[in-house]
């Protein structure tokens, strides 16, 4: 199966939600297991609170972009923010990192997304955004479920 | 959507729904009050009729951890889904996981308190 869409919307937290419940029915034909659609619902959760909320600070005007491609049985998404941009990627991405302390981040997102898809990469630049890339294969279907 | 109980010296915090980012911050001042208003020993997090939950979760877990820590406050997590489970333990907080009911966990809280 092949399939492609694009989402945008607002930087308010609200549409944390949204975006996760959308991605959740985009990958729903490839069948997943319960497990594989919580860790990807994850996934979506973690990149566009990041870009929400340290991209852009909440500000209800600039617009996250998800784009998602369905090839076969893999889905290659991009969440992109041209917000303020990461000043160093790799410590950002060190379990524990936040640069928003008080307002109780763990500065576990990155290690989250990580180990709940197969490929991650970061494009950041300050000033400019953030793009961040995952791969990720949902195991092939059952024959119990091809019958279905 | 949390429901908070308190039994004893021990705070059970039930949630439902969603914990994401805009819920930790919708619930996390009433939380926080519960365990500030006694001399509160320890808290339960059931969560097994929660059916989401991110780093925001972790976060508003390790925050009331910093509240308990003053009274020794011990901090239990009961039933998170798999890969709920697999957050908790990227996070540090595998050993506070327990499978159960709320009643054999907070006998456990009790037996910790009374060996004090
Ligand atoms: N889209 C982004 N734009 C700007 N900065 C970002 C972006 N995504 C991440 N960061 C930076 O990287 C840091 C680490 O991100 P990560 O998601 O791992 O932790 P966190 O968001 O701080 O906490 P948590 O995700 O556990 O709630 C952030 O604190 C922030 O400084
Ligand atoms: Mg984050």
């Amino acid at each position: 199966m092949r399939n492609e869409m694009t989402l945008s919307f607002v930087a308010i937290e609200e549409n944390e939600a949204l975006a996760r419940m959308a991605m959740t029915c985009f990958i729903t034909p490839l069948d997943p297991t319960l497990e594989e659609i919580s860790e990807f619902k994850t996934i979506v959760s973690e990149a566009v609170t990041n870009a929400i909320i340290h991209g852009y600070e909440s500000d209800g005007q600039s617009m996250v972009t998800i784009h998602a491609l369905i090839d076969d049985n893999k889905v290659t998404m991009t969440v992109e923010d041209k917000g303020g941009g990461i000043f160093d990627v790799q410590q950002a991405m060190e379990p524990m990192f936040t640069t928003k302390p008080l307002m109780e981040r763990s500065g576990m997102g990155f290690t989250i997304m990580e180990s709940f898809s197969d490929k991650l990469s970061v494009e950041s630049s300050i000033g400019n955004g953030t793009v961040v890339r995952f791969e990720k294969t949902f195991s092939p279907v059952t024959e119990a479920s091809r019958m279905r | 959507m949390a429901d908070i109980k308190q039994m004893d010296s021990i705070v059970v915090v039930t949630l439902a729904g969603e914990l994401d980012n805009l819920e930790a911050n919708r619930i996390r001042s009433t939380i926080s009050s519960s365990i500030f208003t006694r001399k509160v020993s320890g808290i339960v997090w059931d969560l097994s009729r929660l059916g989401f939950m991110d780093s925001a979760g972790i976060g508003l877990i390790l925050g009331r951890m910093r509240d308990l820590a003053p009274f020794n406050g011990e901090t239990l997590i009961l039933n998170p889904s798999p890969t709920m489970e697999k957050i908790f333990n990227f996070s540090g907080l595998g050993s506070n996981i327990r499978h159960g009911t709320v009643n054999s966990v907070i006998g456990e809280i009790g037996g910790v308190l009374h060996e004090k």
